[in-house]
């Protein structure tokens, strides 16, 4: 079918953004309104022993500099909180705010900002997070003990988490297993690199703040401007114009506050728009870099008896809302297989680089890139093909996860059928190329969530929301979900969203959630919508409520299509007819994970999503260059509520593993600054570096799903590519790149030591 | 109009003249978010100077299609799944309808090196890549048929 | 507060020189390396894309001449460039995006004597010259003159490269500039070689070979081509010069490869510019750009 022939249902914002005409948030200009620069920490780690903003406040021009003596004196962050607005005692990482300047133009700012002085006491920069946990390491955090913190997470000096996964006694079988391997992975640091660097506007009317904000969290942005500011959330309200994606990066709050202290200090809007250099400094949130050692025993069929596991991940130098990393990395060190003992422990620890926060996945790809190499090398170890591996030990319907989860229903080994049958696994290929496969897994995530739905005079619907639209087409499923329930069209529907003093609250565009639990709402919604549209029309059409259907914008009399009202009408006659809903959250599945430590509720998958992805790549062996040419994604996300959507995650997602895998890494130089801040240096894929991707859904029926029986699409398609590409690479160089991105260079060493036979 | 020696195209465009369609994704030509056509080729407008443009026709995003309608590349855009949060779309337009003008029958290959200037995170480049070609491929339908 | 002159002659553009104003065409590097703090734009800029017979490329028996404000895409698109010229085609189709190839100049490239540029090294190895403008007269200047250093040229700073000369090689020779490159578009060499090789019944009688990013400036390698001289254009030989390429390379660390890799690679792209210029020379057909039709090889 060709696109000309079908009639999709087009996304509600689609045309404002081919035309030019859709505003984002740097897009917006408020009258009288201010630039704001921040002054960034000048060290890494180091000491503050002064502030001097007196030659900042005195350039014409400038409005406001503020520093921490300017805002409340609060701490924040998600499990743990460690940080301020703007750095006090010490600095701890290059993208710390130590001052922020609001001047008349952006160059005003930017000079002023350069103009405060700070003196400092110059600290080591301690960049290596795994000799951080040293017990002899200064502290990063010198006052960590009187932090408030989540219990579970565990914090401790210079570890910020530590969790385990203990399942039987692992050592014993690992003892007795006739065969064991091995494998130590690490993984660099990576970015989320949305195309919109971030923007904040805010304006103060009276005691309440507008904040304007591109966020994919505005209700999390809200929770922390009034933490932050210590004010009422009540007093802040953030809108988000259209958002150019995110990819987890924008998730969390964390400049609006700054803003928004800029503005009632200035009392004057002020607009910050990052620059490109900035968006990869400044946030507290990059993909976090990691230490993965596993050790595996099998029978010798290829069983898996035993896994031991070490991890150990990057903070770097603040919490976030990365504080479930350790938890989530060690879940996904055991990966969706039948391990009979399992013993695997996970640290989170500081280091005075760019704080880790919720990156698309965080913690899977690496995690499954290493796990995923390691399966293969099992399998040659044990002397049977990586994907007979894989069909001998992955969950079926009925199987013990690591935690003692039982689960139901689920397609994981549909989904390596499919992979390898659309990649055509087994052709003879030229020796130049391979292709490798991976597995992977990830949790829906069950969240309150709410809606409003109304309808409208002429017959249309409004869906009120608190859900967010990143891009990824999450709120496109909204519309067809009403529709279906009230019997109308998806484009009779608009939506109202992206503000905070609209919709009801809502957790945002992270953990591919929002058709999971934002759907279920609406779908609750529209039911009570219908519900009162039943009551209306028995009585217009003097019959029994359960002889009517909607259907075509009407109700309709069974069996006797001619007797309808439409909803048009119903709607028109000055009765409000409004419906608001939630649904009721699933229930986690049942574990005992009483042996575990470090436990944030990720011991337990609610309705998880299995995939299987199969590369074929083709290697430069005297370059290392590696070009994937070919992908085939297959993947159970449960029924899919909105095709076109879930197909633009999947295509989206691979070609951010393959970067990845191959090209993406942020590079630190000794004193913890990064090296490659630019679009030319971090190197994202091109249109030209895409391969062909071939997707197949595995739609089988999830108990505890979503609507429709839906679970969440936007996170899982990066999770096995890096691992895929890593196996397909490692057929063609003789052993496994043991470095994340597997670079030319990375990948040429690896050959160069393979050929000599060296470790 | 006046502007000074040191604004870019960009910064005219979308602050002086208040089109804001052109797009700020970096500030050293390695997104494409700002592309515009500067008398029907490519520039990234970030890194050019507005006075240099005097006297030049300048095409944005907004320039595609007139009044209130799409140009078939816009409709394909959306049909095919090639916009997702939109930021990479104005540019990447801008250079698929030059694309088309210079090369109505283009293999796929050509469509992916000649939008490599135009990073997009969110689409994997699938449907802005389809798109394309089913209107060079409706082009030549509607050329063969006349 | 910076002034601009649009000047319509290039008597127009010398004299503004002569007062210290800075030529500006394309525009990319001044405004990039200003809008990233790096260097303030200069008080006074010319534009120069405005100057009539500054664009374009002469063809004659004797050679190009190639007008400094002519863009990569003119030049790739040229068919006596891609035929006799093959390696300069092959760089210019590599520079940056489409929109990079539409708005840079050659001149411009030329100027900015980056050790990475990707022009430099095939329009060296065809012993290109450059004519220098200014209010004082014009001279030439062979491009091995012009560069010395990273950024850094001999021309003064009121003189103006309007032209860039390519002596006309002799039959059957055959030229290729191939680079390693981490993606296909949107790349700066990370190293790069050029190699311009004249053949008479399977002989080499003339080479020349210079490389990319692996020095401070981009410089010829006189002991890769006397490995080639003279001798069977044959694997050995064609390995032997490669390995003379990488052996005279200065490659630096940095973010986007070691030097020791560098290093390594500098034989290969070396290995492979000569043989698709051998290949080219005995009337192959090698694809534009010889980066991607050699990969693998």
């Amino acid at each position: 079918m060709t696109i000309a022939d079908s009639q999709p249902f087009i996304r509600p914002d689609g045309k404002e953004k081919v035309t030019g005409a859709g505003r984002y948030t740097a897009d917006l200009n408020l009258t009288g309104q201010l630039y704001a620069k921040f002054r960034y920490a000048d060290h890494s780690h180091a000491r503050i022993l002064s502030i001097d903003t007196a030659p900042a406040a005195a350039l014409p021009g400038v409005f406001a500099v503020l520093t921490w003596r300017d805002v409340p004196a609060v701490l924040y962050g998600g499990y743990v909180q460690d940080r301020r607005l703007f750095a006090k005692e010490k600095v701890r990482w290059e993208g710390d705010v130590v001052a922020a300047v609001a001047a008349r133009t952006p160059e005003i700012a930017a000079e002023a900002a350069g103009l405060i002085e700070i003196q400092y006491e110059v600290l080591p920069a301690q960049i290596d997070f795994e000799a951080n946990a040293a017990a002899e390491a200064p502290l990063i955090h010198e006052q960590w003990a009187e932090y408030e913190a989540d219990e579970s997470v565990g914090l401790a000096g210079n570890i910020l988490g530590h969790s385990s996964v203990v399942k039987g006694d692992a050592d014993a079988a690992m003892a007795k297993a006739a065969i064991v391997v091995k494998s130590r992975y690490v993984a660099d640091a990576s970015q989320g690199a949305p195309i919109e660097p971030r923007a904040i506007s805010a304006e103060w009317h009276g005691d309440k703040v507008t904040i304007w904000s591109s966020t994919q969290v505005p209700f999390a942005a809200r929770s922390g401007v009034a933490h932050a500011l210590d004010i009422a959330e009540s007093q802040v309200r953030i809108i988000v114009p259209l958002l150019g994606g995110g990819f987890g990066s924008k998730c969390d709050f964390h400049f609006e506050a700054h803003i928004a202290a800029l503005a009632r200090a200035t009392q004057r809007p002020v607009k910050l728009v990052f620059s490109r250099r900035e968006e990869f400094l400044a946030p507290d949130h990059r993909r976090e870099g990691m230490i993965i050692e596993l050790e595996t025993g099998t029978d010798p069929a290829g069983r898996l008896l035993a896994r031991r596991g070490r991890l150990v991940l990057d903070k770097g130098a603040y919490c976030g809302e990365g504080g479930f990393f350790a938890q989530m990395a060690a879940m996904h060190a055991c990966g969706p297989y039948k391990i009979d003992t399992i013993n695997i422990d996970s640290y989170l620890n500081y280091s005075n680089s760019q704080p880790s926060g919720s990156v698309r996945a965080p913690t899977a790809p690496q995690a499954c890139w290493a796990l995923e190499q390691h399966m293969d090398e099992v399998a040659t170890a044990v002397g049977i093909d990586p994907v007979e591996l894989r069909r001998l030990n992955i969950i079926e319907e009925g199987d013990v996860g690591p935690t003692g989860q039982i689960f139901e229903a689920i397609g994981a080994k549909e989904t390596l059928t499919a992979a390898l049958e659309m990649i055509g696994y087994g052709q003879e290929l030229p020796d130049d190329e391979a292709i490798g496969v991976a597995c992977g897994w990830w949790p829906s995530f069950g969240s309150a969530s709410g809606a409003y739905v109304k309808l409208n005079s002429d017959g249309s619907g409004t869906i009120i929301t608190g859900a967010m639209e990143s891009g990824t087409g999450a709120v496109m499923g909204l519309p067809l979900l009403a529709a279906q329930t009230l019997g109308m069209k998806p484009e009779d529907f608009s939506i109202l969203y992206q503000d905070t003093d609209a919709g009801p609250w809502d957790m945002g565009s992270s953990g591919s959630q929002t058709t999971f639990n934002n759907g279920r709402a609406v779908i609750a919604a529209a039911t009570e919508v219908r519900s009162k549209l039943l009551d209306m029309a028995a009585e217009e059409l003097e019959a029994h409520r359960d002889d009517l259907v909607l259907a075509e914008g009407a109700v309709r009399v069974k069996g006797s299509p001619e007797s309808h009202v439409t909803i048009a009408h119903l709607a028109g006659t000055g009765e409000p007819i409004l419906g608001k809903g939630s649904g009721v959250v699933p229930d986690s599945p049942e574990v005992d994970a009483s042996t575990c430590v470090g436990r944030l509720g990720l011991e337990s998958f609610l309705a998880p999503q299995l995939m299987t992805q199969a590369v074929r790549v083709k290697i430069d062996r005297a370059t290392g260059v590696v070009q994937v040419l070919e992908v085939a994604a297959a993947h159970d996300s449960g029924v899919i509520v909105n095709k076109i959507g879930a197909d633009g995650q999947v295509y989206g997602g691979v070609l951010m593993g393959i970067g990845q895998a191959l090209t993406e890494a942020t590079v630190f130089d000794e004193e913890g600054r990064q090296r490659n801040p630019d679009l030319l240096h971090y190197k994202l894929q091109t249109a030209s570096d895409a391969p062909e991707i071939q997707i197949r859904w595995i739609e089988i029926d999830t108990p505890n799903a979503g609507p429709n029986g839906s679970k969440g699409v936007g996170e899982p398609p990066s999770v096995p590519t890096p691992g895929a590409v890593g196996n397909a690479v490692a057929k063609l160089v003789g052993r496994h790149v043991d470095r994340l991105p597997m670079t030319a260079e990375r990948v040429w060493n690896t050959l160069d030591a393979a050929r000599a036979g060296t470790p | 109009m006046s502007v000074p020696a040191s604004a870019t195209l960009l910064h005219v465009v979308r602050e002086q003249i208040g089109l804001t369609g052109s797009k700020e994704g970096c500030d050293d030509s390695e997104c494409g978010a700002c592309m515009m056509l500067l008398d029907g080729e490519p520039v990234n407008s970030c890194s050019y100077l507005a006075v240099q443009a005097d006297g030049s026709a300048i095409t944005t995003v907004e320039g595609l299609a007139p009044g209130d309608t799409l140009a078939p590349l816009q409709e394909a855009f959306l049909v095919a799944g090639g916009v997702q949060c939109g930021f990479c779309t104005p540019g990447m337009l801008i250079s698929a309808t030059r694309l088309l003008r210079d090369n109505p029958d283009p293999t796929t290959d050509e469509v992916r090196l000649e939008l490599s200037g135009n990073l997009c995170r969110c689409t994997g480049y699938d449907g802005i890549v389809k798109a394309v070609m089913e209107v060079a491929a409706r082009t030549a339908e509607k050329s063969a048929g006349d | 507060m910076t002034s601009y002159l649009a000047a319509t002659s290039l008597e127009e553009a010398v004299a503004a020189l002569a007062d210290g104003a800075r030529p500006i065409a394309g525009g990319t590097d001044l405004v990039v390396g200003a809008r990233q703090g790096k260097k303030p734009l200069p008080e006074a800029l010319v534009g120069i894309h405005r100057i009539p017979g500054l664009n374009g490329i002469r063809d004659s028996d004797d050679g190009l001449e190639i007008g400094a404000m002519t863009s990569h895409a003119a030049v790739v698109a040229h068919p006596t460039v891609r035929n006799r010229y093959s390696g300069l085609a092959d760089a210019s189709a590599l520079v940056g995006s489409h929109a990079t190839r539409a708005q840079g100049t050659i001149g411009g490239n030329l100027m900015n004597a980056s050790p990475a540029m990707d022009t430099g090294a095939p329009l060296l190895c065809f012993d290109s010259a450059v004519t220098l403008a200014s209010a004082r007269g014009t001279r030439n200047l062979s491009l091995a003159d012009l560069w010395t250093g990273p950024g850094h040229t001999s021309a003064g700073r009121d003189e103006l490269l309007v032209a860039v000369h390519v002596p006309a090689p002799p039959p059957s020779t055959g030229s290729a500039y191939v680079r390693l490159q981490y993606r296909r578009q949107m790349e700066i060499a990370v190293v790069g070689a050029a190699a311009v090789v004249t053949l008479s019944e399977g002989t080499v009688t003339a080479a020349a070979i210079a490389i990319t990013a692996l020095a401070p400036v981009i410089h010829r390698v006189a002991e890769a081509e006397a490995r080639l001289i003279g001798g069977k254009a044959n694997a050995a030989a064609i390995a032997s010069a490669a390995d003379a390429a990488a052996e005279a390379s200065r490659p630096i660390d940095d973010v986007r490869a070691s030097a020791n890799y560098r290093k390594a690679m500098a034989a290969v792209v070396a290995r492979r510019a000569i043989e698709t210029a051998i290949s080219r020379a005995g009337g192959a057909e090698v694809e534009i750009p010889a980066s991607e039709s050699t990969y693998g090889s």
